[in-house]
Parts: C-alpha cells; sequence; structure tokens
C-alpha cells in the first residue's frame, strides 16, 4: 500500500509539487535472509530489492523494485489486536477497523478491503479468490484482490498472505498496475512470501 | 497550498544506455500532448485558463512541428481510429504518467534513488510490450509521450514567498513542469525520458513555446546536432 | 394555484411571507446552450471538460443502462424536459451522500445518495438542487469565491503552527459552492419539485436523516452527537437544521400533494441495493450504517437488510456483535430468498462464538449452495479441521 499517497485528493496532488522527501532506501541483497517490519518475520529474497525508507506504519515496510506506485511488497510483521493494519490519514472522521484476536482467517481478506476502501475512498476495491495456505508455519490464507482509485483508470491487482498467530496478524501484500508491471514481479514477490519464517 | 521543496539536485534526461536513434530510421507517433495552464493564487491553488491552455496547445503543437524536422525522423500526430477503446487509451497514459513520476522520484533525485537504480548508466523503465496494441500505433516504431503542466505564479504568490522566506517556510511561486518521453512500441521500453519539475518558456507565446519544447526535447536521441540551448537554467 | 404558490414561496424565502403575497414570480425561463463568455468562466468549463472526458473512462462509473434511464427519468420529471436534455448524469460508485454539478452540464450522483434516499421525489430534491445550482451558475462565482478562501488559508499557515488540517479542508471544499448559493439551490429545488409531480415536502425529509445519521455515526465512534446547528465561520453549506427547517416551512406553505413513487423507487433500486449495502457495510462506520439499515427497514426488515445487517454485525465481531449476527442470519435465513452467503456468515460466526459444530453445518449448506465459490477451498478446510 503506498500510504503517502493516500488520503490526497486529486486537487491537492495537483497542487503539491512532487519532491519527495528525503526517505534513505536500502538495497535488500539476493539470497540472505533478514527480519521484516521491525519484527521476528524473516524472508530470504532469491533476488535484489529495494527497501523503501518511508514505512506504512509502525509494524510494517515496503520493498519495491520500479517505485511503489509500479510495484509494492508490503509486510505487517504482526499487527496486535486493536490496532490497524497501517497508519491513519484521518482517525476522527474515517478510521480504519482494526485487528481482533479471535479474527478467522476468512476476515484478513474482509481487514484489508475494507481498511483499502476507507484508506483510498474508492468502493472499487474487491477480494477475487481465497484459498488455504501455509504461511509462516501457520494455518494462513492466500488472496487475490483488484482495486482502482477513486477517479482513475489504471487498474491494480493485488495478492495477499496473512495468518494470525499468537493473536497477532502477520501478512505480505504485492500490488501492481494490472497493466505489465504485476506480472513482471509477481514470481519473485511470490518466491519473498513463500519464504517467510517466524 | 505551501510545499516544503528540498533543495535538490535533479537529473532531467535518463536514456537507455547503448540506445541509439540513428536519423532517417524510424516512424514515431505523436500522442496528444498533456497540456495544462493556469494561474497559481496567492493560496497555491490552480487556477485554469482556457485562453492560455488554448494558447499553448497552439504553440506548443506549432514548436513541436519545428522541432519535429530537427528530430532526424518522421514523426506524425496519432489518430485515435474511431472502433478504438478510450479507455485503454486512457490507462496507459495514466501507467506512463506513473512510471515517469517513478523515474523522477526514485531515479532523477540521487537523495532518494533506490539502490538498484543506483548503477552507473543503468535506465530499466517500461511500460511493457502489450502498448503495441494501442490501436492506432500500427507501424509505428515508437510512442512520443508529452506532458506540461504550467501554474503561474500570482503577485500575491511572490509577495507571499518573500513574508515565507522570512519565516524560514519554502514556498514555491508557480509551477512549471514538463516531461517527454519515447517509448519503444515493439519492446514497451521507455528509452528515453526528459523530465524537470521547473522548465522555463512561457507556453503562453510562441518564443516561450520554442524554448520549452527545445528543453522538453533536449537530449532527444538521433537528434542531429542543432542550435545548442542556452536558455535552460535561465529561468530557475 | 399550486404553481402560483410555488412561486410566491421563492420570494417569501428571500424577504418576507407578506410581500411574497402580492407578487408572483414563475420559474425563470430555461436559457439553453449557454456558452462561457470571460477567462475565469473558460478556465472553469476547460476544466470541467477534461473532468468528464475522464470520467467517461473512470472505474467507478455505474454504466447500468436501466439503472441511469430511471435516475434520469425522475431528473427529467422533476426539472421538466426541456431543462433535463442540457444535463450529462453519471451515477458514481462512491459510498457517502453526494451529488455534483459542474459548469459544463456534468452531474453526478452518488451510490451513498441512492442507498439513503426512499422515493422519487427525495430524488427529484437531490438533482433538482444539483441542477438549481447550474440554472444559477453557481459554479463560475464558487470559483472566485474559493480564491479568496484559499488566500487566507496560505497566509494563515505561515501564523499558524499547526495548520495542516485547515489546508486539506479547504482543498476538500473545492467543488464547494458558498452557503447563499446552497440556500438559493435548495429554493429552486424546492419550486422545481412543486411543479412536479412529487410533493415538495421530499426535500426536508433528506435533511432530517442526514442529520440523524450525523449523530448516529458520532455515537457510534464513541464521540458527542456534534451536529452543528450553528454554522461556522468556514461552514460553506446551511447547517443541516437550518435547511431541514426552511425546506419544511417552505413544503408547508406550498402544501401540494402528490405521490413520492416509493414503491417504484423501491423496485428500480433492488438489483443494486445488495451492492451498495455492502459497500456501506464495509465503512467501518457501526452508528451510521445501523441508522442508514434502520431507515431504510421502516416499513419492515426486508432480507437484502437483514443480511447487510449481519454483516455488520460480524464485522464489528464483538462477542455480544456475533451472537446478534448469528441471529440475523437465521432471520434471513428463514424468510426462504437468502443469498449462500447468509450461511456463510452464519457459519463463521458461531465458529468464532465457539459453537463449532453448528458453525460447521451452516458452512457445510453454503458450500452445497454455492460449490464454486472463490472462497470454498478455504471454507472446506475449517468444516474439515
Amino acid at each position: 500500500m503506498s500510504f503517502r499517497r493516500l488520503g490526497l485528493s486529486v486537487a491537492i496532488a495537483a497542487a503539491l509539487i512532487s519532491v519527495p522527501a528525503i526517505a534513505g532506501n536500502k538495497l535488500i541483497p539476493a539470497g540472505t535472509r533478514i527480519a521484516v517490519a521491525k519484527s521476528t518475520l524473516t524472508v530470504q529474497p532469491a533476488s535484489e530489492w529495494n527497501k523503501l525508507g518511508a514505512r506504512p506504519g509502525r509494524n510494517a515496510e515496503t520493498w519495491t523494485l520500479d517505485g511503489d506506485a509500479l510495484n509494492d511488497l508490503t509486510f505487517y510483521g504482526g499487527i496486535d489486536a486493536g490496532k490497524p493494519l497501517f497508519r491513519e490519514a484521518d482517525r476522527k472522521n474515517r478510521p480504519l477497523p482494526t485487528v481482533s484476536a479471535t479474527m478467522l482467517i476468512t476476515d484478513i481478506p474482509a481487514l484489508l478491503e475494507s481498511s483499502y476502501r476507507i484508506a483510498l475512498g474508492t468502493a472499487a476495491m474487491s477480494i477475487g479468490t481465497v484459498e488455504p495456505v501455509t504461511f509462516a508455519g501457520g494455518k494462513g490464507v492466500r488472496f487475490t484482490y483488484a482495486f482502482t482509485r477513486q477517479g482513475e483508470t489504471l487498474h491494480r491487482r493485488g495478492e495477499g498472505r496473512g495468518a494470525m498467530i499468537g493473536g497477532r496478524l502477520y501478512l505480505i501484500t504485492y500490488e501492481a498496475p494490472a497493466l505489465y508491471y504485476f506480472d513482471r514481479s509477481v514470481a519473485a514477490a511470490r518466491q519473498v512470501a513463500d519464504s517467510a519464517r517466524l | 497550498m505551501l510545499t516544503s521543496v528540498p533543495v535538490f539536485a535533479q537529473e532531467k534526461t535518463g536514456l537507455k544506455p547503448g540506445f541509439q536513434l540513428k536519423p532517417g530510421t524510424a516512424r514515431i507517433v505523436l500522442l496528444r500532448p498533456s497540456i495544462k495552464v493556469g494561474a497559481q493564487s496567492t493560496g497555491g491553488m490552480f487556477e485554469p485558463n482556457a485562453d492560455w491552455t488554448a494558447q499553448a496547445r497552439e504553440n506548443i503543437a506549432a514548436a513541436l512541428g519545428l522541432a519535429q524536422t530537427s528530430l532526424g525522423n518522421i514523426v506524425g500526430d496519432y489518430v485515435e481510429p474511431g472502433n478504438a477503446d478510450p479507455a485503454m487509451l486512457a490507462e496507459y497514459q495514466e501507467l506512463f504518467d506513473a512510471v515517469a513520476q517513478s523515474v523522477i522520484e526514485y531515479q532523477f533525485f540521487p537523495g532518494n534513488r533506490l539502490p538498484t537504480k543506483k548503477r552507473d548508466g543503468q535506465f530499466e523503465w517500461s511500460l511493457g510490450a502489450d502498448v503495441a496494441r494501442l490501436p492506432g500505433l500500427a507501424g509505428a516504431d515508437y510512442a512520443l509521450f508529452v506532458t506540461t503542466e504550467d501554474h503561474f505564479g500570482s503577485t500575491g504568490r511572490k509577495v507571499l514567498q518573500v513574508f515565507a522566506a522570512l519565516a524560514r517556510v519554502p514556498v514555491t511561486a508557480g509551477v512549471h513542469k514538463g516531461f517527454a518521453g519515447l517509448v519503444d512500441v515493439r519492446t514497451g521500453e521507455l528509452v528515453w525520458l526528459n523530465a524537470d519539475l521547473q522548465m522555463g518558456g512561457d507556453v503562453r507565446d510562441a518564443e516561450g513555446a520554442q524554448k520549452r519544447v527545445r528543453q522538453l526535447l533536449e537530449g532527444f536521441p538521433g537528434k542531429p546536432a542543432d542550435a545548442p540551448v542556452t536558455a535552460v537554467s535561465a529561468a530557475h | 394555484m399550486r404553481w402560483r404558490i410555488a412561486a410566491a414561496l421563492t420570494i417569501g424565502m428571500a424577504s418576507t411571507p407578506a410581500m411574497a403575497a402580492n407578487k408572483v414570480a414563475p420559474l425563470p425561463p430555461y436559457v439553453a446552450a449557454y456558452q462561457p463568455t470571460n477567462v475565469d468562466e473558460r478556465g472553469a468549463w476547460m476544466m470541467a471538460d477534461e473532468d468528464e472526458r475522464h470520467l467517461r473512462d473512470a472505474a467507478d462509473v455505474i454504466r447500468d443502462p436501466a439503472l441511469n434511464a430511471y435516475v434520469r427519468g425522475v431528473l427529467c420529471r422533476t426539472v421538466g424536459e426541456d431543462r433535463c436534455k442540457s444535463v450529462r448524469l453519471y451515477i458514481l460508485r462512491v459510498p457517502a451522500f453526494n451529488a455534483t454539478m459542474t459548469a459544463n452540464g456534468t452531474m453526478t450522483i452518488w451510490s451513498g445518495a441512492l442507498l439513503r434516499l426512499r422515493n422519487e421525489a427525495e430524488l427529484g430534491a437531490v438533482l433538482g438542487h444539483e441542477f438549481g445550482h447550474f440554472e444559477l451558475r453557481h459554479t463560475l462565482s464558487s470559483f472566485r469565491n474559493r480564491r479568496s478562501g484559499s488566500d487566507l488559508m496560505a497566509w494563515a499557515s505561515i501564523l499558524v503552527a499547526n495548520s495542516g488540517a485547515m489546508q486539506i479542508s479547504t482543498i476538500g471544499g473545492f467543488y464547494a459552492f458558498d452557503r447563499a448559493q446552497e440556500t438559493s439551490a435548495d429554493m429552486i429545488g424546492v419550486r422545481y419539485l412543486a411543479t412536479s409531480r412529487y410533493p415538495s415536502a421530499a426535500a426536508a425529509d433528506v435533511w432530517d436523516r442526514i442529520m440523524g445519521e450525523a449523530d448516529a455515526t458520532a455515537i457510534g465512534r464513541h464521540r458527542k452527537a456534534n451536529q452543528k446547528y450553528v454554522a461556522g465561520f468556514f461552514a460553506t453549506h446551511p447547517t443541516n437544521l437550518a435547511r431541514a427547517t426552511y425546506l419544511r416551512a417552505a413544503a408547508q406553505e406550498i402544501g401540494d400533494g402528490g405521490s413520492a413513487a416509493a414503491d417504484a423507487y423501491r423496485a428500480a433500486l433492488a438489483p443494486w441495493l445488495p451492492t451498495f449495502l455492502a459497500d456501506q457495510v464495509k465503512l467501518n462506520d457501526f452508528g451510521g450504517s445501523e441508522f442508514v439499515l434502520a431507515q431504510l427497514a421502516a416499513d419492515g426488515w426486508t432480507t437484502p437488510l437483514l443480511f447487510a445487517r449481519a454483516e455488520l454485525y460480524r464485522e464489528r465481531g464483538n462477542p455480544r456483535d456475533l451472537v446478534s449476527a448469528a441471529g440475523f442470519y437465521q432471520d434471513a435465513i428463514a424468510r426462504g430468498d437468502a443469498p449462500p452467503e447468509a450461511y456463510r456468515g452464519l457459519g463463521l460466526s458461531l465458529l468464532r462464538s465457539q459453537q463449532i459444530e453448528p458453525g460447521k453445518v451452516a458452512l457445510r449448506d453454503y458450500l452445497r449452495r454455492k460449490p464454486d465459490a472463490g472462497d470454498a477451498a478455504l471454507i472446506s478446510t475449517l468444516v474439515d479441521s
């Protein structure tokens, strides 16, 4: 989730001059097991990625190959009960749903869907297939999703894997424009998600 | 709207390593340029100005027409076939914008560059080979995208700038950004991109538009040596 | 007679009811095909044209021909055939109560409004209000007002440290009209209703419910019900209370009747109701959603409403919510026309309430009714484990 673009209306985006803040992006080398999202969740990428200096939330981090608008691999490392998935842009008027310790794995895609709908201000967000999978050693869920931002034409596709382990939510999502970018790095993203361990 | 603009050195041109475009060898299709001109009020709000935009559209078209003869290759305007799916073209334009913005954000600003994009001379960006399926691109070798957006600062904005400087709040007067990109229709690769968030040339008059187009096409591959662009930094 | 009262009313709102009795002014003659003249106006039109070009391809436009024809029909019956011709109407799938109008004749109505309205008369009230902005050419003067409002904010933001929220709210009102314009659009909207087949009281009904929903949302989020009954300095719209009050008074003076056409409205919306309800339930606004559902259920709880309510309670997911959710799913199922997803929701609610065996029975029912469901494989693991 490229959260830096959340909550900005088209008007603001047009008024802003898009100059990035100094971010401190780091290279993620291939072949090394590494802890992600300030948590005990580890992954071992088979190819290089870039870790963005800006985080979507306290227990989250984003990797990309070409920029988070083009490919976005985000790790949520053990979100506690009562916490939202990512940082809230407007907690008072648009609060995000929160993780619950009694969530079933079927509730994980629903939580992501609701969070995106609220944060992106769109009803054009839907969950596709939902399957059981072993994730980070736990009973988990793998699901596909699709969305477009409000007023945009560019379709984006996504794929997520998550599990509730010890009352916390662990989740990895990959998303990219449906044109070209999704297919281009989905295999690399899946490899990273497959390697997840706790 | 105030914008904190850290002082960055921005690079302006990217070219795929080893890419060469020999004069007289390629057919280039110019997609409908995206042109927006208006004023920026003291609050930084964009106020579109139809007259300025119409002038700019005419001036830039004329300037591009002039420049085309010096690009060394045939440049034709994009003609949307009657049966084309307008949503598909719109989606590709949004993809190009996303890619161009990503190039600016993650490659042209060295302080924010992605480590994998740091290697010497590297320039790997693409819209995907399916771009060839866009109706109207059959028979073309390259597609040329041009975008300009100008917000002219009002007097109030310039006064505000002075006060803001005293208060150590950076405020920019005016937005003058533009980018031009050349996409290889067969591979979808972005072989060349020239982008600048602070361009020169007042697009509202013919001479300024020519300057803007010269800047936009600066570093265009395969361009025979022409008059040096002298005014690039004068506007900054 | 109705015509005269309606006309008298507008003047009455502008000055005093006593004056109104002597003067009778009909709706202004409609001038079609207006073209922009000066620089500001042409700028606003150009931007509106670009926006519409964009809208044409946007993913969140609902293109269902039947729904579009129906909503357009209500607009035409409200403002009349000649006025209605100058409007291109787009239905946006955005779950919030809103409708917009731009200078070039682009009107949008959002799915969140269609969900909340109860009959053709209320829909006519909203569309007529928006058309009023167009007929009175409000978009242009609001552009000028906006410019000065925004200037004020830029100065303030240097002087006031924490000004981020103020900037956002100014930009948020980019397309907003000012308060006087809103009031005059309200009043011309009432006049369209008065001259149409619909009762003009519908306009006030809409605002009464908007106030109730805002309060319900606040209470659901553990805040005070904070309807501002006095418009603040920066408010662009009249307060909803003031609106409901003056619209109610206007309708009483007109005293017209007519059918609000609630049955026809419900029938036209029926194919989309489950979708719009689902969009609402996913907003994480428990109080507001409960209020909307209760309003829609004023004449009884239908299957789609029961199902949506069950989903809402299951999504919040407190232990007592799960018990309520299971009950609502069962009520929906008992009506005989519940979707397979009602069995899914029932099963998941029961599982989360530690009622494992009954939960599995319901999930097996779901799989039997929808063997090719996107989540069938996952649900199977819950049943088998």
